[in-house]
């Protein structure tokens, strides 16, 4: 007995080869899941800051829309989103939306519809009252702008991402900048020179030229933000933004998963959106297969759409009245 | 047989070690496309020799291509659209400044010899943008885009009108030749045909809202509206007349976002009918070779979206007895086109384009000045 005890606990003390590989491949996958964790942890930490947002909208009281929120449609399925951009400059404190687009994927069949919401539509608002529906949001957060949309449209909205206007040249930026062909010269003399400190309500000129050409952040900004100048006033920019929403996405799809940790710290505070992972790998993988010819875009332009006025009634602002005998058919065909 | 407590000891390190690998790695599969930063072009060296010599600009900076190799000429600055006079002994290019922007004359090293404009004001709204010179044959005007008149009473904002002015004269001797389609944004591209001719894009809205560029023909002081020489539908702009006058290459879009080269006969007063040299992608500024027989126009290469010089070949057209077996059609009948001058061509095959810079990212808007 003697003799025995040192010989096992010299046993003891060794390793047998085989379990020496196991241990070996169990201290890899830890410390390599320990990594990989390490890198995407901005993106988990955004994941349960800025996705996955709870919206509570109040029932809707108009025929055919359903309440939200709704169950997660099956996988595959074609779901609504509502893109919000907001002036958030620190002018207000609750921020207008001055850009709203109903988007509509559909991952199976990799179609995307567009329909551009114009910001200064004078509508009834879930809040109570009647104003431009870019103040939905402003009045209520999310849940506001999506109940307003929901009612006055007819249509179901089963997520909504929210986008700040630093956090679009941000992300414009990481993507490298964006191609478009811009139709004709952009011109303001009343832009906002906001974005880089300053005067908050201080205004500069800006000029985008024609044609094709690659724009960064900055200058893609002035593209889909400027308004003073153009023949179709907020309808002309929604159509910019359409333009600029695509050539993103065509940037997009040369991403991949590794990116995701430099894209969340170029949207951090920029970006809110109810749709969880599921639902942005369902964008991703339309994103990666993006055609063009799959892309329909709407615009409510007015006069046959819309109409411009102004006065009393509505505040002493001008604003955009919707003829919605026009509207409804066009939205509900493209967002059954 | 290994002690635990030197396994142990291996093991710390190694699962540091690897956990950080790990990190690395992944960061080593982030997208390399998108974020590819555009090479300085003296860092590089064209795939193709052009003839001649070519200027072209890249961030605000002006380069001269010559022999296969840039030189970067000028002081800094934001500049674009570098123009040569008839003479080829200087260029007139603009300068960017944050509200405005200005035209220069510079000698071919890129030395400021004049300052054509003065466009800046201390107040935001007084400044003026001024883009697109081209000198006259005779190199006695200029002619550029500019943004004047504005119309403060309406909303604020300004258009771009074709604007010409003595070359070696004074601004205030400028005189407005075009009246823009308001709130579009203007007239832009002059070409110079004569002292008193020239080619221009205007844009204008159609009855559904949309907005198309046309190129226009203006053959005489006081007519502010010109003739149209291509269809609304067809959105062509950037105009690149050949050094013979007979051609003209241009850019049209069809209202898409992706465009066709195109390339029409031109008699000076209409154009014949064009055929496609490229359809498809995003094409921007062609210009002639010096002899007429070959094009150089900007697009992406890539992923990364950096605008990179090209070069095309443009066999001549084989004028034949019109014929219900031509080999090709053409791509569009020009809208005031139909003279009798001009008759049915057999084409050519379309050569393949040919890139000649790589990953440096040239401005699409500045067309190249090449001589």
């Amino acid at each position: 007995m003697e003799g025995r005890g040192p010989a096992r606990r010299r046993r003891a003390s060794r390793l047998h080869p085989v379990r020496l590989v196991l241990l070996t491949l169990f201290c890899l996958l830890l410390s390599g899941t320990a990594g990989a964790a390490a890198y995407f942890f901005p993106v988990v930490v955004a994941g349960v800051g800025q996705t996955g947002q709870t919206v509570v909208v109040p029932p809707s009281n108009s025929p055919g829309v359903k309440a939200t929120p709704t169950p997660l449609a099956a996988p595959g399925a074609p779901f609504t989103v509502l893109l919000l951009g907001s002036d958030d400059d620190g002018k207000n404190k609750s921020p207008l939306t001055q850009s709203m687009i109903l988007v509509r994927v559909d991952p199976v069949s990799k179609h995307v519809t567009m329909e551009s919401i114009p910001r200064d539509l004078w509508v009834p608002l879930s809040t109570g009252g009647s104003g431009k529906i870019d103040g939905a949001y402003a009045y209520g957060g999310a849940a506001a702008a999506i109940a307003t949309v929901q009612r006055n449209f007819h249509v179901h909205i089963d997520e909504y991402a929210w986008v700040g206007l630093t956090g679009l040249v941000k992300l414009i930026d990481l993507l490298g900048g964006i191609d478009v062909v811009v139709t004709n010269p952009v011109l303001d003399d009343a832009y906002p020179d906001d974005i880089n400190g300053g005067f908050l309500y201080g205004y500069k000129t800006v000029a985008v030229l024609p044609g094709a050409q690659h724009l960064d952040g900055a200058h893609a900004l002035q593209y889909v933000r400027s308004r003073h100048n153009d023949i179709n006033g907020d309808f002309g920019r929604s159509a910019r933004q359409q333009e600029v929403l695509l050539a993103m996405k065509v940037k997009a799809s040369t991403l991949n998963v590794a990116d995701l940790p430099d894209i969340v710290s170029a949207l951090s505070g920029k970006f809110k959106t109810s749709m969880g992972l599921d639902r942005v790998r369902s964008l991703l993988s339309v994103a990666n297969a993006f055609d063009p010819a799959n892309v329909k875009q709407i615009v409510l332009y007015a006069g046959l759409y819309t109409s411009y006025a102004n006065g009393p009634a509505y505040g002493g602002q001008s604003v955009i009245i919707p003829h919605w005998s026009q509207i409804l058919p066009v939205t509900s065909a493209n967002f059954p | 047989m290994i002690a635990r407590r030197i396994a142990a000891l291996l093991f710390l390190p190694m699962m540091f070690a690897f956990g950080s690998g790990v990190y690395l790695y992944l960061g080593t599969l982030k997208s390399k496309v998108v974020k590819t930063p555009a090479k300085k072009p003296t860092a590089t060296k064209p795939e193709h020799v052009l003839p001649g010599t070519m200027f072209v600009v890249q961030d605000g900076r002006l380069f001269k291509l010559n022999n296969g190799s840039f030189t970067e000429i000028g002081p800094a600055g934001d500049w674009s659209q570098p123009t040569l006079t008839p003479d080829h002994t200087h260029l007139v290019a603009v300068l960017r400044g944050s509200l405005s922007s200005d035209l220069y004359l510079l000698d071919l090293n890129g030395q400021v010899v004049k300052r054509l404009t003065k466009n800046d004001s201390r107040y935001v709204q007084l400044n003026h943008w001024a883009f697109y010179p081209r000198v006259s044959p005779d190199g006695s005007t200029l002619y550029y885009s500019y943004d004047g008149p504005k119309h403060v009473d309406a909303a604020p904002g300004d258009d771009l009108s074709i604007w010409s002015m003595p070359l070696n004269g004074s601004q205030y001797q400028g005189r407005r030749r075009t009246d823009p389609y308001w709130y579009t944004g203007g007239d832009a591209s002059p070409i110079p045909l004569s002292a008193t001719a020239f080619l221009f894009v205007q844009h204008s809205i159609d009855s559904s809202t949309a907005v198309h560029s046309q190129i226009r023909l203006q053959s005489r002081l006081g007519d502010l509206v010109g003739k149209p020489l291509t269809n609304l539908a067809d959105d062509c702009s950037e105009p690149a007349l050949s050094p013979d006058g007979t051609q003209l290459a241009m850019i049209c879009t069809g209202g898409k976002q992706t465009a066709r080269l195109e390339v029409a006969p031109f008699n000076g007063t209409s154009l014949g009918p064009a055929r496609i040299l490229i359809d498809g992608g995003l094409l921007a500024s062609p210009a002639w070779s010096p002899d007429g027989q070959a094009l150089a126009y900007f697009a992406p290469s890539g992923g990364a979206g950096h605008f990179e010089l090209w070069w095309l070949a443009v066999p001549p057209v084989v004028v034949a007895t019109p014929t219900p077996t031509a080999t090709a059609t053409p791509a569009h009948s020009p809208s005031s086109g139909g003279a009798s001058s001009i008759v049915v061509p057999t084409l050519p095959p379309t050569p393949v384009p040919v890139q000649v810079t790589q990953g440096v990212d040239l401005s699409a808007t500045s067309p190249p000045a090449w001589y």
